[in-house]
């Protein structure tokens, strides 16, 4: 396997470890997030670059429209809890069950 | 030299308002002596044609053609325009020395003269008219016209609102017209009458529809009347001539235009003689007790006209195109000497505050009193030659018994309301404050009078022996028949003489409510110019506000969703919010099971 392929899956393994330990703020969890998708993208740009396979070209391109759908989802849930919490702490996410 | 004396007829006063020198004072003078030089010329085709019978159409300028569509300036001079150009000329001429009179006092008296003749060509156009789209342009002019000079007083708010509303049941009826255009187009593929006269389609019932509606706009039958007592709120001038003898006779008129279409139709023709008859006997029962003298005869009008649909309901439209011209000349007559009644009273409308102007005012009196003996059908004035054939000819057809009985019903209501009048503004004692100055001796108040009043009484005569009846009269029927109009007449005025004579003794407390259904002219102006805005807005604004904006856009998708997948997410879950351990558990598992897996 091509080292250039270690490296961008090791950059993805790190930012999902990132996205799942993290220490008070949501929103580091959410840089993560958006970290790995990254990654996956440029992993799927240079696989269908080396492979020669023209028709893939389209996917890191509906890869990165999702990403933005997505992003702006976390966005908003981020917003609301700071709405309701005032700041986005992970611990105060058990009060007040609503 | 017919056709050249026609086009002079109508180029004169056209010349006129040409001619434009508004600030001058003889712009009047010179108005006035074109109309009576025009009346003057259109009678020599008139005699023309009463001496040889000979139609013409005069059709010189092509405007353009639109596909196979040809448009040009046609115009037609048979007997009904040709008999009916002159009268409308004599009446406008004396109309308008009635208003060097009446309006002396108005600084924009010329540009009233200036309305006054634009409106008079309109009409003229209108009436020698050959093509539908001449017609309509005339049918156009005089609505526009009429807004102009019914808003004449325009600082007064009702008189803006008179003026919209007739502009507004004209434009209902021109829909109608529109419609009848339109399928002329489409089935016939042209405007001209002699085309559609020729190839008489055999189902002309939808155009004939058309034309009925716009006849009903323009001549304020009943469900489009009330802009006629509205638009009283005009100066009296304009009243005696828009809407007594010219402008509410272009629905008629066109009517009669189309009687060949109508002979072979027999729906319209009934459909025509139940709308003529709930017509007239609506307004004659609204007439019997309005206060104002001016409505009584605007009233007094629109129940003439429901007659003269009646008639053409019964397949004859000379006679009504007789009673017509008949017409005009008496009701011209009774609106100036209302007007002079009005103007020597200092602006007094209400005849419960005119009376005893028999001494005083000898000239309008006899003008009121021959001007309602015409209306009634007195014999052998002028209403007697054209309203004792209709009722003749009506009781001897094969007629609507129902639509019978409310024509002869609305004919003895308007002897009652014409003694009404007589009783309330001539006789008895004065009721007016003393100190109006009553002077009659103006002669341009008197001469126009004094010529519609010999016109009332010869015209009938003069007009009927002239014509060629195109259809035979009616010669012999049982004398009860006979004298049927003029039975229910007497018995219209002997009953109102009692009435009238009984209100000097005795007083309702409070009116019946026979009296308070009349007197607001039968609720329709209320209930309807009421209810047609508030569904029309509350419909406008169920559909575009609330259902398109509120709910669609809104609520539907994105509120709905929202409250749903609330509801949804705090019923069914029952997580306790701890991240940091979900996540370190994922973490946990996904590792474990890649070293498993490896």
């Amino acid at each position: 396997m091509p080292y250039i392929y270690i490296n961008i899956i090791l950059a993805f393994v790190i930012s999902l470890i990132g996205t799942l330990i993290y220490r008070s703020h949501l929103i580091s969890s959410l840089l993560c997030l958006e970290g790995m998708i990254l990654s996956l993208f440029t992993l799927n740009a240079l696989l269908s670059l080396n492979i020669n396979f023209a028709l893939s070209t389209i996917v890191p391109l509906i890869l990165l429209v999702f990403a933005a759908c997505e992003a702006a989802v976390g966005l908003a849930l981020l917003i609301i809890i700071s709405n309701t919490y005032g700041l986005d702490y992970v611990q105060n996410l058990n009060l007040l069950q609503c | 030299t017919l056709t050249l004396t026609s086009l002079i007829i109508l180029t004169l006063p056209i010349i006129t308002t040409l001619l434009q020198n508004n600030k001058t004072n003889c712009f009047l003078y010179i108005t006035k002596t074109a109309v009576t030089y025009a009346f003057a010329i259109s009678l020599i085709p008139t005699l023309l044609f009463i001496q040889s019978n000979q139609e013409a159409y005069i059709s010189n300028w092509h405007w353009m053609t639109i596909h196979t569509l040809k448009l040009s300036m046609s115009f037609k001079l048979d007997f009904f325009s040709l008999t009916f150009m002159p009268i409308a000329l004599f009446i406008t001429w004396s109309i308008m020395e009635f208003s060097l009179w009446y309006m002396h006092s108005d600084p924009h008296i010329n540009r009233f003269f200036k309305y006054l003749l634009l409106f008079l060509i309109t009409m003229l156009i209108l009436v020698s008219a050959n093509n539908l789209l001449q017609l309509f342009m005339g049918w156009e002019g005089v609505g526009i016209m009429s807004f102009l000079l019914i808003s004449w007083w325009h600082g007064r708010t009702d008189a803006n609102t008179a003026a919209l509303q007739a502009m507004l049941y004209n434009r209902i009826g021109d829909m109608g017209f529109i419609m009848m255009m339109a399928w002329f187009t489409i089935h016939l593929n042209s405007w001209e009458f002699q085309q559609i006269f020729l190839t008489n389609p055999k189902n002309t019932t939808l155009p004939l529809l058309g034309l009925l509606l716009a006849s009903a706009g323009k001549s304020a039958q009943f469900g489009l009347h009330p802009w006629l007592p509205s638009a009283m709120e005009g100066p009296t001038p304009v009243s005696a001539l828009l809407h007594s003898s010219t402008m509410v006779m272009a629905g008629v008129f066109t009517l009669i235009r189309f009687y060949p279409l109508m002979e072979n139709n027999l729906t319209i023709q009934t459909s025509t003689l139940c709308l003529g008859a709930i017509t007239t006997l609506f307004t004659a029962i609204c007439a019997l007790t309005q206060n104002d003298i001016k409505k009584i005869i605007a009233l007094s009008t629109s129940s003439q006209l429901g007659l003269m649909m009646v008639t053409i309901g019964i397949n004859q439209p000379h006679l009504a195109f007789i009673h017509m011209c008949t017409h005009a000349f008496f009701k011209a007559m009774l609106f100036l000497s209302s007007g002079s009644i009005i103007h020597n009273l200092n602006n007094e409308q209400d005849i419960r505050k005119m009376g005893g102007l028999y001494k005083t005012m000898p000239i309008t009196s006899t003008a009121i009193i021959i001007g309602s003996l015409a209306l009634t059908g007195m014999p052998f004035l002028t209403g007697f030659y054209s309203k004792d054939p209709i009722i003749e000819t009506a009781n001897m057809s094969y007629i609507n018994t129902w639509a019978l009985l409310i024509t002869l019903i609305a004919v003895s209501m308007t002897a009652s309301y014409s003694t009404r009048i007589i009783f309330f503004a001539l006789l008895g004692q004065p009721r007016y404050p003393s100190l109006a100055q009553i002077n009659e001796n103006n002669p341009y108040l008197v001469n126009p009078i004094k010529r519609l009043i010999l016109g009332s009484i010869f015209m009938g005569f003069l007009i009927s022996m002239n014509t060629i009846p195109h259809t035979t009269p009616q010669m012999t029927m049982p004398p009860h028949l006979k004298f049927m109009a003029l039975a229910v007449t007497l018995l219209g005025f002997t009953v109102a003489t009692e009435l009238n004579n009984m209100t000097h003794n005795l007083m309702f407390k409070q009116p019946s409510r026979m009296h308070t259904f009349s007197t607001m002219l039968g609720y329709y102006p209320t209930t309807i110019h009421r209810i047609l805005p508030y569904l029309s807005l509350t419909m406008s604004q169920n559909l575009a506000t609330t259902i398109m904006d509120s709910i669609w856009l809104e609520k539907m998708i994105p509120k709905n969703l929202t409250t749903m997948q609330k509801t949804a997410a705090s019923l069914v879950s029952n997580q306790k919010g701890l991240m940091k351990l979900y996540f370190l558990s994922f973490l946990l598992s996904i590792t474990l099971g890649l070293l498993i897996a490896l």
